[in-house]
């Protein structure tokens, strides 16, 4: 066999498992009900509407109402629609000023605007450590841990099905600061236990069941197109690693936090140069580093950001938008945003807002929440 | 006994050989699952033709791929999006091979695409490819040619998976 054939399997291989015949079946079926019951439906309707015309003065539709607690809905079964963000209800200083965390809970916000709580997605455990969702870099896949399955569960918002992995994750594992990422295609979830610990990381494929430990001195970015990135500071290295295991670690000359995705042409990663006085996090620098030779490609510093007071610096940095442009996150006393900012020329854009009401805010294709 | 047992038979044991090459031509996840979702259900309308006298395979292969034509040549608007294609990199020369293939693919038209796809890894003969793609031999010489070229010119670095030699023995 030539290596073209051979190249040309590999990206075969990639190709998800699917069981589609009942899927196409229904669909045909569906299909063909449409369009023997379109004529009936179009009269029916026509007299529907003749009708409503002649009895009932024309209404205003009634604004929605104001999403508060008690008027949010359960994400429903079915199709909602990809998500903008996720984010975690805050604990209630009680009259006694200690922390009551009893009713925090997740919610999602689609990209049509729609609010839904998510009962199912633990919040906190019996030891009150925050438990992480994820959110693709698409905002298809949500991935959640459940405490009834004691398990990872994975929700593709596009299609309302869910998958729940097959390796089990006792709730006592997940500590301090666990994290979790979801690939694209949900098929794989990081499952990080407790940022910043030695405490070993899992990949795990939820179709196969099968699992590759994770080195605990690294923290996963994201896992996309095959490849989990890692990410170990202080050092700093940078290991993209295949979900199949292997691959080796490149290092960079002096610490770096915030790593984002690597570019869409496999070069360079986003990250911020640390030092005592986060002078990078306030001044919205940002440093392009080269993945293969952990040499600095430019500093970056971000402009057209709004720097109005002392509280504003730098949250994260986010996915690409396309092969030019990164995301990051950027907070200012009031607001938190997401801005598209140019790699060449660090002219930032945004794109959306958010209020700073959040216990946790989780964006798409960004590994830790920000608050 | 449902009558569409029979198209469940023909689905489960083809549908991930059929997927790969879905995945092959569209280079997305969802994107090949919506294609060949939508082929399967054109499949399932047919099935008591194509059980008796058809071929369902060669069927669905050819529907696939004229589908997949078909809908490259529609109209999209732009719709912003935090999903950059799905690329990244690997120390690993195989891994490394594949993710330039995948974005140099992406350069190609749907036909040169499919032609790529067909000969170079379902192995057709110029004939079959042509027939399954209703237009002439020369056409898919003269489209394996450009595609080939564009190819070399798009990842120069892919000088050795796509050598004369390497193409003359694919194409045996």
């Amino acid at each position: 066999m030539t290596r073209l054939r051979e190249t040309l399997n590999d990206i075969a291989d990639e190709a998800p498992l699917v069981n589609l015949a009942d899927v196409a079946i229904a669909g045909y079926r569906r299909r063909r009900r449409l369009t023997t019951g379109a004529a009936a439906l179009g009269t029916a309707l026509v007299l529907a509407a003749a009708t409503v015309a002649t009895t009932v003065p024309w209404q205003h539709q009634q604004p929605a109402a104001s999403q508060d607690a008690a008027t949010v809905p359960d994400l429903p079964a079915g199709k909602v629609g990809p998500l903008s963000h996720a984010y975690q209800t805050r604990c209630e200083v009680t009259t006694q000023r200690s922390l009551n965390c009893d009713d925090v809970e997740w919610r999602v916000v689609t990209a049509a605007g729609a609010t839904y709580r998510v009962p199912q997605a633990l919040a906190m455990t019996t030891k009150e450590w925050r438990v992480p969702v994820s959110i693709s870099r698409d905002g298809r896949m949500l991935a959640y841990y459940s405490r009834q399955a004691q398990a990872h569960v994975i929700r593709d918002l596009m299609t309302g099905t869910e998958v729940t992995s097959p390796v089990p994750i006792t709730e006592d594992r997940i500590g301090a600061g666990s994290m979790l990422v979801v690939s694209d295609d949900g098929r794989y979830v990081v499952f990080d236990p407790r940022e910043g610990s030695k405490d070993p990381g899992t990949l795990i494929d939820v179709r196969t069941g099968r699992t590759v430990s994770l080195n605990g001195k690294y923290e996963v970015v994201s896992a996309k197109g095959g490849v989990v990135e890692l990410v170990r500071y202080v050092k700093t290295d940078l290991w993209l690693m295949p979900v199949t295991g292997g691959g080796k670690p490149v290092r960079f000359k002096g610490p770096y936090i915030m790593f984002n995705e690597v570019s869409p042409d496999g070069r360079t990663v986003i990250a911020v140069h640390w030092d005592r006085r986060n002078r990078d996090l306030k001044t919205g620098t940002v440093t392009v580093l080269d993945v293969k030779s952990g040499r600095v490609v430019r500093t970056l510093p971000i402009r057209g950001l709004p720097k109005d007071n002392k509280y504003t610096a730098l949250l994260s940095t986010g996915p690409w938008t396309s092969g030019h442009e990164f995301t990051v996150v950027y907070a200012t006393k009031e607001r938190v945003a997401t801005y598209a900012v140019d790699a060449d020329t660090g002219q930032a854009r945004q794109l959306t807002g958010y209020q700073r009401a959040f216990g946790e805010l989780v964006l798409p294709g960004v590994g830790e929440p920000v608050s | 006994m449902d009558r569409h047992d029979g198209f469940r038979e023909f689905v489960l044991a083809r549908q991930q050989a059929l997927m790969r090459t879905a995945y092959l031509l569209t280079g997305d996840a969802h994107l090949a699952e919506d294609l060949l979702q939508s082929v399967l259900m054109n499949v399932v309308r047919q099935w008591h033709k194509l059980s008796k006298d058809g071929n369902p395979e060669a069927y669905t292969r050819k529907a696939l791929v004229n589908q997949y034509i078909s809908w490259k040549r529609r109209p999209r608007p732009e719709v912003p999006s935090s999903d950059p294609p799905e690329r990244c990199v690997s120390h690993d020369d195989a891994t490394l091979d594949r993710i330039v293939l995948r974005q140099a693919l992406d350069r190609l038209t749907p036909k040169q695409r499919a032609v790529i796809v067909l000969r170079f890894r379902e192995d057709l003969s110029e004939a079959q490819t042509a027939e399954l793609l209703g237009c002439s031999v020369g056409t898919v010489k003269s489209q394996t040619h450009h595609a080939l070229a564009r190819l070399r010119a798009v990842a120069p670095e892919l000088a050795h998976l796509l050598s004369e030699r390497e193409i003359v023995e694919v194409a045996r």
